[in-house]
């Protein structure tokens, strides 16, 4: 991530982006391929204003990309975030890892009872 | 919970895309009936399940093919990790799906130590690629979550 590259504290504009349930949703469904506005508004029921409104906060955090055009161009997950994408495995075993090392503790923990 | 033990087990992880599956597997000391019945008993989810270490919120377990199971992490209640049970067969083997996906817990035993494999199954290379980059057992948001934690350390670090 070359987020020394990026203006002024990025980070603060990508944690923004990914607090709202919502927009961590609509990165959801780009990830699946990209979107226009239109389509976006249906399965999420809000307004147009209200979509746009969150795309432009994906897109300042640099996670999403798309054309000036909020009303037709479609949206879809910046080249960086998907690259990003393959970063994300490593959360996920490390998730897996404290899952089953709790799962190793508890085991020793049944063991102990049983004695 | 796990104390901060520094040479930590290690979890493998292979994905496999010819089979759409994302397999990971471990070495646990003990023998494979009671990790068999740390996996399928309730008041035993609960405990190790939730990554963060605590309590499960609510874990539900019909333990029989076609029964239900729902289990609940404190941290994420809008997400549930839930699904139907397809196999049990203690103690070296536990099918279900859940999210869209086959899980199979698969236990062989040596020396009273058991290795564990679990396997989930995608049904497409497409989806296999969804599911690894929403995160397996909670979503989007989890995935998020872990993005944000990655980006934190990656900050911490620079």
């Amino acid at each position: 991530m070359e987020i020394h590259s990026r203006p002024a504290d990025p980070l603060s504009f990508a944690f923004r982006a990914l607090g709202d349930p919502t927009r961590r949703a609509i990165l959801a469904r780009l990830a699946g391929g990209e979107a226009s506005v239109s389509e976006l508004m249906e399965p999420f029921k809000l307004s147009q204003p209200a979509i746009s409104k969150h795309l432009k906060v994906l897109e300042r955090a640099g996670l999403i990309e798309g054309g000036r055009d909020a009303q037709k161009r479609p949206r879809r997950l910046a080249p960086r975030a998907m690259k990003d994408v393959a970063d994300w495995i490593e959360p996920f075993r490390q998730q897996w890892e404290s899952r089953l090392n709790n799962l190793d503790a508890h085991l020793k923990k049944m063991r102990n009872q049983e004695k | 919970m796990p104390s901060a033990s520094i040479a930590a087990p290690r979890t493998g992880l292979v994905i496999d895309r010819a089979s759409h599956t994302i397999r990971l597997t471990r070495d646990v000391d003990a023998p494979r009936a009671e990790v068999f019945e740390a996996w399928t008993s309730p008041e035993h989810v609960s405990a190790w399940w939730d990554p963060a270490g605590e309590p499960l919120a609510e874990c539900v377990i019909d333990l029989r093919p076609g029964g239900a199971f729902r289990f609940v992490a404190r941290s994420h209640p809008e997400m549930p990790f839930a699904g139907v049970y397809r196999e049990i067969a203690p103690p070296g083997r536990l099918i279900f799906e859940a999210l869209g996906a086959t899980g199979r817990v698969i236990l062989r035993e040596a020396d009273g130590r058991t290795h564990m494999t679990v396997e989930i199954a995608c049904r497409s290379e497409a989806e296999l690629d969804q599911f690894l980059r929403m995160g397996v057992d909670a979503g989007t948001a989890r995935t998020l979550d872990n993005l944000v934690a990655y980006a934190r350390r990656f900050a911490g670090a620079a």
